[in-house]
């Protein structure tokens, strides 16, 4: 859990050449390079409601306008509207004296308390509500404008085909003009043939595209009225800017005015690796479920390196600093720790860091070792202590020395992780062979915090 | 409990809560453990079907900077909700209003009837608030509701007040009174 707290001290370099912690990278396991969000092709895998979780594809979700046709957002806060049963008398048509009660529905919003009785909306005999949306006023507009374009996009496409053809048409006319051979001007003809009934067709697409009314523009507007500066204003009756532009269509200026806003749809997607094409995230297509088919998280596969302790750091002294190192695969890990001297790229570094020589070996994650006390693995290891400060399970902490540089600002160093990684994507298509094991290389930004303050 | 403390019957006021000075309770209010009713500056009356929940505070205390007790008489009238924690310095509060977790009422404000005080907003302004007024979320937005909030029904209040008492008996150490 500690991995997502405090996340930006420690940061891998990505690919790109991002740095970013390490809860939001990537392992491709086929380029074995790290990938982050920023360099992943983002796929939409199905838009879904996030109330009442329906998915559908995404044709369907454009017609609907990305939005649910059943759940509804509260316009006075955003929250979610909940369907609320009333029952409500009515009167017997046969016998006028007794009522029969008769449930009736409204929605409400279970954070302001607003209900669709506040502006007027009349309850409804089904909980499905078959609530009605009001009509856009701007409908016939946006529907003429929309066609006009659509005209206008086909007789581009249109244009454009035609283009290539008098090109090439153009060439043999030419072509004909020198001719010698008395070749050209058949095959001129044949192609003529072939190209007349286009050119035919070409013609009537030429149809005048029925011009858009411009819009009109706003020069004048009507003065204020006098009782905006005598009459005491409503706050209270006014609605805010988000809940104004909430619907655009609308933009109603007043609390009555507000109507219940069809949920926005929510997308499942996954994610690609740019170079590969290889899937590193997928979802499972049911928008109920939260599991992965394919998730290559950096966290499940690359050490991942921590502060222990927050380290008490003197101005250019040697400092003992705890970090660890969780393997998190199946496999025991060795690591090699060099520093990144020379690199140009590594403008984060301020402070010296002297890293652990030897190759630390980091054992497996083992579940049920972590239940068990005293594991034998544990003790298989012969530490050097100077090195390494402690083992717990599948983690290590060791010990390297830093001397700050700097007297202001955090101390920050990086160095360069070098691990073995078992690749078990390519082991899986040939059976009964042991995974391929292939050395990876992290470069590791660490923020150690400000100097100790002297006192 | 000082002599001074009314509680009318029917009401369940729990033995853990605090009640100091000149209180009077109504009938069929409830008042929960470690609710806190302080009546420093003058009397409180509370009214009947109150739920104040745990660790309430409702309190009747002088504004700063004045020292001798002005006897300010604080009232609470019927219906009322205060939800865990809020705390109230009010003097003069309707019916069938509603104050959620966590809220704060200022000594100048009036509630009047069906408002309704969001979780964690604080109104310490001095004005009366009109009915049915709503005040939620971290910028304390206003908002005019067209009804008042729905009462705690009858049956509802009635099989509250049995579970309570379950409560009580179970725990055997409250009063009913």
């Amino acid at each position: 859990m500690a991995t997502f707290i405090d996340v930006n001290l420690v940061k891998y370099i990505c690919g790109c050449g991002k740095k970013k912690p390490v809860c939001k990278l990537y392992l491709c396991r086929h380029c074995l390079k790290i990938r982050c969000g920023d360099c992943v092709l983002h796929e939409v895998d199905t838009p879904y409601c996030p109330n009442c979780l329906e998915n559908m594809p995404a044709a369907e979700a454009k017609l609907k306008r990305n939005r649910c046709s059943n759940c509804f957002d509260c316009p006075n806060c955003g929250h979610t509207l909940t369907t609320r049963a009333t029952s409500h008398a009515v009167s017997n048509p046969e016998d006028p004296n007794k009522s029969t009660p008769k449930k009736m529905f409204y929605m409400a919003c279970g954070f302001c308390r607003w209900t669709t009785r506040d502006v007027g909306i009349a309850d409804k005999p089904a909980a499905s509500g078959n609530w009605e949306d009001k009509d856009n006023p701007h409908q016939k507009r946006i529907l003429s404008l929309l066609e006009t374009y659509q005209q206008i996009a086909q007789k581009e496409k249109a244009e454009k085909e035609r283009k290539k053809y008098v090109r090439r048409r153009s060439y043999l006319t030419y072509a004909a003009g020198m001719d010698k051979y008395g070749m050209v001007s058949v095959a001129a003809k044949r192609k003529g043939l072939l190209a007349s009934p286009s050119t035919g067709g070409s013609k009537d697409e030429d149809t005048v595209i029925s011009p858009v009314e411009p819009s009109d523009t706003v020069t004048t507007f009507e003065p204020l009225q006098d009782e905006i500066f005598t009459q005491e204003l409503h706050l209270e009756n006014m609605a805010g800017m988000s809940q104004r532009h909430a619907p655009p269509e609308f933009q109603p200026c007043e609390m009555t005015d507000l109507h219940p806003l069809h949920k926005h749809l929510l997308i499942r997607r996954s994610l690609r690796c740019k170079q590969c094409e290889h899937n590193l995230s997928k979802p499972e297509f049911n928008p109920i479920s939260i599991k992965f088919k394919i998730q290559l998280i950096a966290m499940s596969h690359i050490p991942e390196i921590r502060i222990f302790t927050s380290p008490e750091l003197n101005f250019d002294k040697e400092c003992k600093v705890i970090l660890t190192v969780c393997n998190p695969t199946s496999y025991n890990t060795n690591i090699n720790l060099t520093t990144l001297e020379g690199d140009t790229q590594d403008d984060f570094s301020n402070s010296k860091i002297t890293l652990p020589k030897d190759t630390i070996v980091v054992s497996r994650r083992d579940d049920a070792a972590l239940y068990d006390v005293g594991s034998q693995e544990q003790e298989a290891q012969k530490d050097d202590p100077s090195v390494i400060a402690f083992r717990k399970a599948n983690k290590v902490g060791f010990y390297v020395k830093v001397k700050p540089q700097v007297k202001e600002g955090d101390i920050q160093v990086s160095f360069m992780m070098k691990h073995d990684y078992h690749n078990t994507a390519i082991a899986l298509t040939s059976e009964n062979q042991e995974p391929q094991v292939v050395w990876l290389e992290q470069k590791v930004f660490v923020n150690l915090g400000p100097l100790k303050t002297q006192k | 409990m000082k002599p001074s403390v009314k509680i009318a019957a029917g009401a369940l006021v729990c033995d853990e809560c605090e009640l100091v000075g000149d209180i009077t309770i109504g009938a069929r209010t409830v008042v929960h453990p470690k609710a806190r009713i302080i009546a420093e500056d003058g009397p409180i009356y509370i009214g009947e079907n109150n739920i104040i929940e745990e660790l309430v505070q409702i309190v009747n205390k002088n504004p700063e900077g004045k020292s001798s007790s002005t006897q300010n008489v604080m009232i609470i009238g019927n219906n009322n909700v205060f939800e865990v924690g809020s705390y109230i310095e009010a003097t003069k509060i309707g019916d069938h209003n509603m104050v959620e977790a966590k809220a704060k009422v200022g000594r100048q404000v009036e509630l009047t009837s069906g408002c309704i005080i969001g979780g964690m907003c604080s109104v310490s302004s001095t004005e009366t608030m009109p009915e049915n007024t709503v005040i939620c979320g971290s910028n304390c937005d206003r908002r005019v509701a067209r009804e008042r909030p729905p009462t705690q029904r009858l049956d509802v209040w009635c099989s509250y007040n049995i579970y309570l008492l379950k409560c009580n008996i179970l725990f055997n150490g409250d009063k009913e009174l």
